[in-house]
């Protein structure tokens, strides 16, 4: 994801505010008198993630969106733990959008520029890389800043810095026992210590051993935010308050039809509704509508709002609107979404999948193994469209005055909402929003972006008759401008899973905003918006076909996949947009999946084939679609996973032992992915720091097929599956699944009960993962649990269906989800090879996508049908 | 428009709204008691529980003028004299809450079991807590973190 976002090269040490030429204890400790000015009012900053009260106490920044993920705490726990600080002498604060102030440049940059961490990702919480990107920076920062604090000391006491050591917040001369605790004091003396330089901080990284939390249990690494939670004074979306009086709440009646407008409205009966003061569209009259048209990209859906003094009468004031709305369908994107029917299309993606589609990975010669094969297994896989539905719907606030804009939202972009919530009120010419993504064809990673990356800027250079320089400033002064008038703060989100990656809710409150300065207005989302509008995760039909050999393995595998793209959205149809498309991420031509989609479960399948040809066969797109937890591995996983169980059955061999064959040889390790156009979610998505290099080095994360293998040997040794197969109690029965995905390895055996009147019991459920070092070991099971749960939902309930182009389902009783009653009375999580050499990668996605396959082998197994799409209710009964 | 007298936590509010508007709005829009989330508006998730005579119940659906009948206790009247309530402690002991959104309503629903049933078994819980749902999937925390705030051993 990356590829976008390279602007310049950055230096690691001045980036991230620890020296190079400036202090290591920040700019405001200056021989001027600065420090004097501020030391008894305000916490002294000491780089961009820590600052000093007067009375010692340390402040640190979180950064990243916490949405139920501990990873404010985690994150701040890893730089307090490396600062040798007391965690109970830590409080927190939560940073506002800055992405440039969080970015990480490479610190190991020989000449070729580039970034460890964008700054259009450094606070963008999507794709589980929280912890894999900013492990080892805030070690570094910590003991960057530990390493000053120490020598501060020991110049103090008049010692030699080399006999101290700091821990929790002092600073101990071991020689003689003298010590001086963390405070001003030492920062004073800062200044004339000097500035560490990269090989010291390497150097200073505390050993494993001298960890006081970092890899500990709950007791040590303890959530910050738990106790607000449960006494109700977390503060969320819609619980903000904000400095400016008059606060009013926004409802929006939305175009039903992607696309749709308004065309006229009757606001009196929303008017007369005791509390409403106004009633007006979202999108004003002379927004430039892009190409794509409204829906697009991160503009929101066309809709009248309502705004009252209290969220009730908001409500109220919607409900009177209701048939006083025409909407216009006429423009050619709305007229054949207004078409959209879901049941009708499953038809047209199995259509697709019967011939041949985009060839990805193409080893061998497949059909003509088939051609002397008479019985190939066959199957095909149905997912429908889900709706993520976090428990907090959708918030934002804005206010606006001086032509500048102050948001706060529940957001797992704030980086991101303040880039489109920029573009689109600031820059009246929709082809320059674009400029955005300008970016020196030389600074990208591989031949294939640099022409792509070329060919985007000439394009946009046309486009706008400008020169390549030109469009280098433009960008400049577009993001300059952007980040000057849109200020985003975010609150705690009560829950994401993807939707709240989607700035839309906060582009409406803008919008809203503009239309009356100085007034903040709240735009809530209720449930049925929420389910109604969400960005779904893409319907998908897949087909495979694979011809057995003697020995049961398959020797030639064929999977064609077939996916609504959320390129569609994010990227408007046709113009500039399609060039951007083709452009980034490997998104290629519409209607086909982005390379970001494409690398997750489809072209880094790890079986063991020697013919193998995978394809990605066209979906047209009618619908708004983005994405959900764990988003295109949830339908490529389910599909692989499933169809591995329907060749063990094939084959009559025990499923567990099947998936290890179909690994190939126990010692077969790294996949050959061969061609770079394989993306393998890696190269673009996680640049990270190898843990405990010196200096450090980007670590690759390659498919390496010895870590599934033992993460299915765990669930599998966990579950006691040797011993139970074969053993069962009729109508019993167990399956398993292993897939990998955000980088890390993931397999799950499922126990079920199917009775005599196909009533489905899950009665125990196991996970283990390898998500290299589990730096929070109690958030990681946690993870696991609530990752499953979250597959099972979906797998059980999941479905979203659309008539005429409208979401059919409303609420929680039309768009069932988990209740406590359906959770497995037994479930057990596992950690594999947690090992601190080994990064940290995904823990947030990984669980969920291998539960639906696990789920329906085991109902197979158990003697039930096998399912092969989703929602599983179909097939079962679900109590 | 009328005017209600509300006990919330003990303390006497009045408040002048339409005598439709639900619980919740009163509580969270009128009186700035926002520990009490809104998930769904039609007493399907939970999140907005409150005890009305210790009882659980729904405020999203409960117009006010009903509720003003009965003695309000929201999340934020849980804790009493600044000690956390049993459930709240096991809660946090447990690690249960993730994102945090549904926990206020959980513990609302949790707290008025213990109290009806100190002793609950997996089933009694189960039956308690169906009518909250959480996306962040803590339910086996939550089971847990009850028969803790029971005093009951779990496996």
């Amino acid at each position: 994801m990356s590829a976008i976002v390279k602007v310049t090269r950055r230096d690691f040490l001045r980036y991230a505010g620890v020296g190079s030429g400036a202090l290591v204890l920040g700019c405001y400790i200056t021989p001027s008198g600065a420090l004097a000015e501020n030391i008894f009012h305000k916490p002294l900053k000491l780089n961009n993630f820590v600052a000093m009260e007067p009375d010692g106490t340390i402040v640190i920044t979180t950064h990243r969106p916490e949405m139920g993920q501990g990873i404010r705490s985690s994150l701040a726990l890893v730089l307090a733990d490396e600062l040798g600080a007391d965690w109970s002498r830590v409080r927190l604060r939560q940073a506002d959008a800055d992405g440039p102030r969080f970015a990480i440049g490479n610190p190991n940059d020989h000449g070729k520029p580039s970034y460890l961490i964008p700054e259009d990702v450094s606070q963008f919480a999507d794709s589980s890389r929280s912890m894999a990107l900013y492990f080892l920076p805030m070690r570094l920062l910590g003991a960057a800043t530990r390493l000053v604090l120490t020598r501060s000391a020991a110049k103090l006491m008049r010692v030699d810095p080399e006999e101290c050591e700091a821990n929790q917040h002092k600073v101990v001369h071991k020689p003689t026992g003298k010590s001086l605790k963390y405070d001003l004091k030492l920062l004073l003396a800062a200044s004339s210590v000097g500035v560490p330089q990269m090989p010291e901080i390497t150097a200073a990284l505390k050993k494993k051993e001298q960890w006081d939390y970092i890899g500990k249990d709950r007791a040590r690494m303890p959530s910050a935010d738990a106790q607000d939670m449960v006494t109700g004074k977390a503060v969320y979306g819609a619980d903000q308050e904000v400095h400016h009086p008059g606060m009013l709440t926004a409802v929006i009646a939305r175009c039903p039809v992607a696309n749709g407008t308004v065309k006229s409205f009757d606001a009196t009966a929303a008017l007369a509704v005791p509390g409403v003061k106004y009633v007006t569209k979202v999108i004003p009259p002379d927004f430039p509508i892009p190409a794509g048209g409204v829906g697009a990209g991160f503009v929101p859906h066309a809709g009248v709002a309502v705004i009252a003094e209290n969220t009730w009468a908001a409500m109220q004031g919607r409900r009177a609107l209701k048939d006083k709305i025409e909407w216009d369908l006429s423009s050619p994107a709305a007229a054949a979404n207004a078409k959209y029917d879901s049941d009708t299309f499953r038809h047209d993606l199995e259509k697709s999948t019967s011939e041949a589609g985009n060839p990805l990975r193409h080893t061998g010669d497949v059909d003509k193994v088939f051609d002397g094969v008479p019985t190939p297994v066959k199957a095909s896989y149905y997912v429908p469209h889900l709706a993520q539905a976090p428990m907090e719907p959708p918030v934002a606030i804005a206010l606006y005055e001086n032509g500048s804009w102050e948001i706060w939202s529940s957001t797992q972009g704030p980086e991101l909402t303040q880039r489109y919530v920029g573009v689109y009120m600031l820059e009246p010419n929709p082809a320059k929003w674009l400029a955005w993504q300008v970016a020196d064809p030389a600074e990208q990673n591989n031949e294939s972006e640099r022409r792509a990356q070329k060919e985007f800027n000439e394009q946009l250079g046309t486009l706008l008759g400008m020169t390549q320089a030109q469009l280098v400033e433009l960008a400049k002064d577009l993001k300059k401008k952007v980040r000057e008038k849109i200020k985003v703060h975010m609150t705690l989100l009560g829950g994401g899973f993807g939707r709240k990656s989607k700035p839309d809710y906060a582009v409406e409150a803008a919008f809203l905003a503009r239309q009356y300065p100085g007034v903040p207005i709240r735009v809530q989302w209720t449930r049925e918006d929420d389910i109604k509008f969400s960005y779904f995760n893409a319907v998908s039909h897949q087909y495979l076909k694979a011809a057995v050999g003697d020995d049961g393995l398959p020797t030639a595998l064929l999977h064609r996949s077939a996916f609504t793209s959320f390129f569609a959205t994010i990227f408007p149809a046709d113009g500039i947009g399609a060039v951007a498309r083709d452009a980034f991420h490997n998104g290629g031509k519409y209607p086909y999946g982005s390379g970001i989609e494409l690398a997750q479960g489809l072209e880094d399948n790890p079986f063991k084939v020697e013919h193998l040809r995978i394809e990605n066969c066209p979906a047209e797109s009618h619908i708004r679609v983005g994405w959900m937890r764990s988003v295109a591995n949830i339908y490529h996983a389910f599909a692989l996973c499933s169809f591995a169980d329907e060749m063990a059955i094939a084959a009559k061999k025990d499923s567990k032992d099947y998936l290890l064959e179909l690994l190939g040889k126990k010692d077969r390790g790294i996949l050959d992915l061969g061609a770079e156009s394989l993306t393998n979610f890696d190269n673009n998505g996680f640049p990270s720091f190898e843990a405990a290099g010196t200096p450090p080095v980007i670590a690759p994360y390659p498919v390496d097929v010895r870590r599934l293998r033992a993460v299915i040997n765990e669930v599998a040794t966990k579950s006691g599956w040797n011993e139970r197969r074969g053993n069962l109690p009729k109508g019993h029965g167990l399956g398993i699944a292993a897939h990998r995905s955000f980088l890390s390895y993931m397999a799950v055996v499922i126990e079920v009960e199917l009775n005599k009147d196909n009533e489905l019991t899950i009665n125990e459920m196991y996970g283990a993962i390898d998500c290299g070092f589990a730096v929070n070991p109690d958030r990681v099971h946690a993870q696991l649990e609530g990752g499953m749960l979250y597959g099972l939902s979906y797998a059980l309930l999941g479905e979203i269906t659309v008539k005429k182009g409208e979401v059919v389902q409303n609420n929680f009783d039309d768009y069932p989800v988990l209740r406590i009653h359906q959770v497995p009375k037994k479930i057990r999580t596992y950690i594999v090879n947690s090992d601190e050499k080994v990064p940290p990668t995904g823990v947030g996605e990984p669980p969920t996508p291998v539960v639906a396959p696990a789920l329906a082998n085991a109902i197979f197994a158990a003697g039930g049908p096998r399912i092969n799409e989703i929602p599983f209710h179909r097939k079962v009964v679900v109590l | 428009m009328p005017v209600f007298q509300l006990n919330v936590n003990g303390r006497l509010h009045t408040v002048d709204v339409d005598g439709n508007m639900p619980l919740l709005w009163v509580l969270r829009d009128i009186l700035g008691l926002k520990g009490t989330k809104f998930g769904c508006g039609v007493a399907q998730c939970g999140a907005c529980t409150v005890h009305l005579d210790g009882h659980a119940a729904r405020s999203c659906s409960v117009d006010v003028g009903v509720a003003c009948l009965s003695r309000i206790k929201t999340i934020e009247g849980l804790s009493y004299d600044g000690n956390l309530h049993p459930c709240q402690k096991a809660w946090i002991d447990g690690g249960v809450p993730q994102c945090g959104f549904c926990q206020p309503g959980q513990i609302m629903t949790a707290a008025a079991l213990l109290a009806e049933k100190p002793h609950p078994t997996d089933e009694e819980i189960d039956d308690a807590m169906r009518g909250n749902i959480c996306r962040c999937g803590t339910y086996p925390r939550i089971r847990k973190a009850i028969h803790d705030a029971a005093g009951d051993p779990t496996s």
